[in-house]
C-alpha cells in the first residue's frame, strides 16, 4: 500500500510502526477496479500473532488464486496505535490497498479463542462497520467468521452474518460464488443470506429463534425461513487434492512462528476428553508423504525460510513420521533447511525420532502429561504412563537435553488435593530421573517447568456438563501445588484463573452473552487475552450491568437431557457417545484411539479419513 | 571468492524495516535466489552479509548497500535480476559494484528533509528555523548508552539551508556526520525546534548518499 501522510504521522509515534504497513514479500496487490469481490480476512489479534496463523495463510492464498477475487489481511492494532486512529479517525484499513474494510464486501474474522471476541467487536466498529447485524444495510460488508470457536458461536449471534462450521476451504469459495451471483441478479442482503444458509456448513445466526425456560436455560431453537434445523460442519476428505498454498507472506518483523509450516493431517486420533480440537476436528485425515514433501519444498522455494515445521495436533501420530522424515531428509540437506516438530508425544518420542530432527531444540523439550497422578490422566483418557515418561525422559537427558517443560491442568472433574500434589511429585521424579541418566549432559544441572493451567470445560467435550471450579478453589489449588514443591530444580508456574473463568462464561454461552459483548464494546474493551488489558472486575461491571450471572455459564453442572446452545450445530460427534464418554471419566475407564479401535463417535458420517481406514487388528 | 557491493532503495513500506529485520529479509532473498554466496562456518552457517550504515526506523534510502561474498563467477545483472524478484517491492536493487572503500571508512551522509510545519506556515517555520540557527547554542537531550545527555547541535547544523520548494514544501538539504557509534541524527533538529521555538515540525527524511572523511562519495 502506499502510504498516506495521515498515517505516516502516526506510525512515528507507535511502537512496531511495520506491524501496519504491510508490503512484504509475497503479499498480493491486485487492481480493485479489476476485482469482482474485495474479502477483508481479520484476525483479532496482533499482526505477530496473526501472521503465525496457518489457517489464515491457506486462505489468503486460496481466495487470492481467484483473479476475480481479492483477499486483504487486517490485524486488530495495538493500543497505542488504536487511540491515535481514533483521534485521527483513521478507519481499520487493510494492509494491501490501505482502504477501510468498510469497503470490502466481506469481513471474516477467524475465531480462535474466546477472550479475542471484544477485539472482534472493536475492529469492525474501528474499520467503520456497524457491530449488530441487525443495523447493517445494503451498502455493508458482510460479516462472515470461521475457527473453531464456530462450534459455540452464540455469543456473537447478534453481530456476525455468516459462521463457516468446519473446514472452510470450499465452502468460503461457493458463499462467494452465491454472493457474486446475488449482486448480478440484484437480491438483497436478506434474500442472499437465506440462500446462504442452505448451503452446507454455512449458519446464518438471525435465521434461527432461541426459546429460554424460565431458569435461564434454553427451551428450544427453531429455524426459520427454510433454513436447515441443524447445520453439519465442512470436512475436507482429500488432503492430496486440497488447496495448499505455495507460499507465504514472508513478515519483516519478528513473528511467533517465522518459518514455513507444512500441515501433516487434521484431526487427532487421541479423544483426550478435556480436549474440544480432538472432537471438532474428527475424522482424521492425513496427506501423504509425497504431498507433505512437495509442499514443504514448494514453501521453502517461494519465502526463503529455512525452517519448515511439520504442523499438526500430535504430528508424531501421523503414521507415516519415519518415512515422511526420510523423504524430506532426501532434499531439505541440500537446501539447507531444517525440519522440526511442534508438539511431542511422551510416546512418540525415540532416538530415531530425534535423529532425523536435528532442530527439536535441545533449548527447550515439553510435553503435556496434563495430570498428576494415573488416576487422574485415565479420568481424562490422557493414555500417557509414568514409566513412558520415564523412559522418554532418560532418551532425551541421554541426548543431551537438560531443560524440561511440563503442561498440566488444574480444576479437572474429579481431581483430588492428591491429584494437585501429584503433579509436582512427577515433576520431582522427572528430575531424579535427569541424575539417574548415566549419560545425561556432564556439568549441567536440570532444569524442569511444571506449568499448570486452569481448566476450561469446553463444546462438543465429554465435559462440557460440568461446572469450572471456583475462584476460591483454583486459588487454593495453586496454593497447595506451590507449597508442595521440595526442590528448586523445579519451578511451577500457573496463571490467575481470572481469564479462564472469563473463557469459560463464553465458551459455553448462549445468546443472551450478546448484551454482555455489546456492553463491553461500549465500555472499550478490546485484548482480553493480554494480561495488560483484561480486568476481571470489569467484566464483572460489565456482567452486574446486563443483569447476567456468570457463574450460570461457568459453574453451574448441567444435566445430559438440558438443551445447550450448540446443540443445532452437527460436528459429526453424536451428543450420546459423549454422555457415555462423560460416564467413563467418572469410572477413571479409558477409550482406546482411533488408530487401536473406532468407538463409534458419529463422525464416521462424513464417509472418509479413519473412520472407513482398515485397522491392522481388523484384518 | 569475490566480495561486491549491492546497491538499493529502501522506500515507502520497506522504512519500517529495523535493521535486524533488513538483514534477515535480505538472508532469505539471498536464500530464495539460490546464488552462490559464502555462508559463514560453524554451527548455525549463515548467509555472511553487512549492511552499511543501517537507517533508521522511518527514512528513506536511496543509496543503500550491503556487502556479500560470491563464491562462483556470475553476473551483476542476474544478481540484480533475481534479487529484485525475491524482494518485496519497497526495496529494490539498482546496481552491484567492486567495493571500492571500506564500510568503516564513512563519515558523513546526506539527507533531504522534507519540513511540515504543525502549527505555523512554511514561511514562518523558515524563518523561525534560521533565526535559531545563528544562536550560540542549541542544546537537545541525546539519548546515549549512558542516559540522556545534553548535546550542542549548532555546530553540525549552522549551515543548513533552508528553502521553500515550489510546491510550497519547507525543504533543506544537508550533511551529517555519522558512524556506527551514532554520529548526529537528522531528526536532532526537530527536537531544538520543539523546545526553543515551540515549533512542531513532521519531517520526511530521505537519506541521499554515504561520503569518508575526505567528503568522497562512498563507492
Ligand atoms: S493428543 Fe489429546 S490433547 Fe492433544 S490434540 Fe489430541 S486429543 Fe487433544
Ligand atoms: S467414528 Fe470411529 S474412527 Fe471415526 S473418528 Fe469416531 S471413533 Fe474415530
Amino acid at each position: 500500500m502506499q502510504i498516506s501522510n495521515q498515517l505516516e504521522k502516526l506510525l512515528a509515534k507507535v511502537q512496531k510502526p511495520g506491524r501496519y504497513v504491510g508490503g512484504e514479500q509475497n503479499s498480493i496487490i491486485k487492481d480493485k477496479t479489476k476485482v469482482k469481490t474485495r474479502f477483508a480476512f481479520c484476525f483479532p489479534d496482533t499482526y505477530e500473532i496473526g501472521m503465525s496463523h496457518l489457517g489464515m495463510k491457506i486462505l489468503y492464498g486460496l481466495l487470492n488464486e481467484r483473479e476475480d477475487i481479492w483477499c486483504e489481511r487486517v490485524f486488530a492494532p495495538w493500543v497505542d496505535m488504536e487511540k491515535l486512529m481514533r483521534e485521527n479517525h483513521l478507519l481499520l484499513y487493510g494492509l494491501e490497498s490501505g482502504d477501510p474494510i468498510c469497503d470490502f464486501d466481506f469481513v471474516g474474522f477467524t475465531l480462535q479463542y474466546e477472550l479475542s471476541f471484544t477485539n472482534v467487536l472493536n475492529m469492525l466498529e474501528l474499520g467503520g462497520v456497524p457491530i449488530r447485524n441487525d443495523q447493517r444495510g445494503e451498502n455493508d460488508p458482510i460479516v462472515v467468521a470461521g475457527g473453531p470457536c464456530t462450534c459455540n458461536p452464540e455469543p456473537l449471534a447478534d453481530f456476525v452474518d455468516i459462521f463457516f462450521l468446519g473446514a472452510g476451504e470450499e465452502v468460503d469459495l461457493e458463499v462467494i460464488d452465491l454472493y457474486q451471483k446475488c449482486r448480478e441478479e440484484g437480491k438483497s442482503r436478506k434474500e442472499f443470506l437465506r440462500l446462504a444458509a442452505q448451503i452446507e456448513g454455512v449458519y446464518v445466526p438471525s435465521l434461527y429463534q432461541v426459546k429460554y425456560h424460565e431458569d435461564g436455560t434454553i427451551e428450544s431453537v427453531t429455524s426459520t425461513d427454510g433454513a436447515p434445523a441443524t447445520i453439519r460442519k465442512r470436512v475436507i476428505l482429500d488432503l492430496d487434492k486440497a488447496y495448499y498454498p505455495k507460499s507465504f507472506v514472508v513478515p519483516f518483523l519478528d513473528i511467533v512462528h517465522d518459518r514455513a509450516v507444512a500441515e501433516v493431517f487434521r484431526g487427532c486420533i487421541r479423544g483426550c476428553r478435556f480436549c474440544q480440537a480432538g472432537f471438532i476436528y474428527r475424522p482424521v485425515i492425513e496427506k501423504s508423504v509425497e504431498t507433505v514433501s512437495r509442499q514443504c519444498r514448494d514453501l521453502c522455494a517461494s519465502t526463503g525460510y529455512n525452517e519448515v515445521s511439520l504442523s499438526s495436533l500430535s504430528t508424531s501420530d501421523y503414521s507415516k513420521i519415519n518415512e515422511l522424515l526420510d523423504e524430506l531428509l532426501t532434499w531439505s540437506k541440500d537446501d539447507m533447511v531444517n525440519v522440526s516438530l511442534p508438539s511431542l508425544r511422551v510416546d512418540g518420542f525415540s532416538t530415531e525420532l530425534t535423529d532425523k530432527i536435528k532442530t527439536v531444540r535441545k533449548s527447550g523439550l515439553t510435553f503435556a502429561p496434563e495430570a498428576g497422578t494415573q488416576r487422574l490422566r485415565d479420568v481424562i483418557n490422557k493414555n500417557v504412563h509414568e514409566d513412558e515418561l520415564m523412559k522418554t525422559m532418560d532418551i532425551a537427558f541421554g541426548a543431551g537435553w537438560s531443560r524440561v517443560k511440563l503442561y498440566f491442568m488444574i480444576g479437572l472433574p474429579t481431581e483430588t488435593d492428591e491429584d494437585v500434589t501429584g503433579i509436582t511429585r512427577l515433576g520431582q521424579s522427572v528430575v531424579d530421573a535427569y541424575y539417574n541418566c548415566a549419560t545425561r549432559p556432564k556439568g549441567q544441572s536440570v532444569s524442569v517447568t511444571v506449568s499448570a493451567a486452569a481448566f476450561v470445560p469446553k463444546p462438543f467435550t465429554p465435559f462440557q456438563w460440568e461446572p469450572q471450579d471456583t475462584m476460591e478453589e483454583f486459588q487454593r489449588k495453586q496454593h497447595l501445588l506451590k507449597s508442595s514443591i521440595t526442590t528448586r530444580k523445579l519451578t511451577v508456574n500457573y496463571h490467575a484463573a481470572d481469564t479462564s473463568f472469563v473463557e469459560a462464561v463464553f465458551a459455553r454461552g448462549d445468546r443472551k452473552l450478546c448484551a454482555a459483548m455489546e456492553e463491553a464494546w461500549k465500555r472499550g474493551f478490546h485484548f482480553d487475552g493480554w494480561d495488560d488489558c483484561f480486568s476481571l472486575e470489569k467484566w464483572m461491571e460489565v456482567f452486574e450491568a446486563v443483569g447476567i450471572d456468570p457463574a450460570f455459564y461457568a459453574k453451574r453442572r448441567r444435566s445430559f437431557d438440558e438443551v445447550l446452545p450448540w446443540d443445532h450445530l452437527d460436528y459429526g460427534i453424536q451428543k450420546k457417545f459423549l454422555i457415555e464418554e462423560c460416564k467413563k471419566a467418572y469410572e477413571a475407564a479409558t477409550t482406546p484411539n482411533c488408530r487401536e479401535k473406532c468407538s463409534a463417535c458419529g463422525a464416521a458420517c462424513f464417509k472418509g479419513g479413519i473412520c472407513v481406514e482398515k485397522r491392522p487388528s481388523v484384518v | 571468492m569475490k566480495n561486491v557491493r549491492v546497491w538499493f532503495e529502501k522506500k515507502n513500506t520497506a522504512r519500517y524495516i529495523s535493521h535486524l529485520d533488513l538483514n534477515r529479509c535480505m538472508s532469505r532473498a539471498f536464500q530464495k535466489t539460490k546464488l552462490p554466496l559464502w555462508h559463514t562456518q560453524g554451527f548455525h552457517p549463515h548467509i555472511f552479509l553487512t549492511i552499511t550504515m543501517p537507517l533508521s526506523l522511518g527514512m528513506s534510502g536511496l543509496r543503500e548497500s550491503m556487502d556479500i561474498r560470491l563464491i562462483e563467477e556470475i553476473s551483476n545483472e542476474e544478481i540484480i535480476e533475481k534479487l529484485n524478484g525475491a524482494l518485496p517491492l519497497d526495496i529494490r536493487v539498482y546496481d552491484v559494484t567492486e567495493p571500492v572503500m571500506r564500510p568503516s571508512e564513512v563519515a558523513f551522509a546526506s539527507y533531504e528533509i522534507d519540513y511540515e510545519p504543525e502549527n505555523a506556515s512554511a514561511e514562518e517555520a523558515k524563518a523561525k528555523l534560521e533565526e535559531l540557527l545563528t544562536r550560540e547554542e542549541i542544546l537537545v537531550t541525546k539519548h546515549t548508552k549512558k542516559g540522556p545527555k545534553e548535546f550542542d547541535i549548532r555546530p553540525y547544523f549552522q549551515d543548513m539551508q533552508l528553502y521553500i520548494r515550489e510546491d510550497g514544501h519547507l525543504t533543506a538539504s544537508h550533511r551529517l556526520p555519522i558512524s556506527v557509534n551514532g554520529g548526529v541524527n537528522p531528526t536532532l533538529l526537530r527536537d531544538a525546534a520543539a523546545r526553543y521555538l515551540d515549533l512542531d515540525l513532521f519531517e520526511h527524511i530521505t537519506r541521499t548518499c554515504l561520503y569518508n572523511e575526505k567528503m568522497e562519495i562512498f563507492q
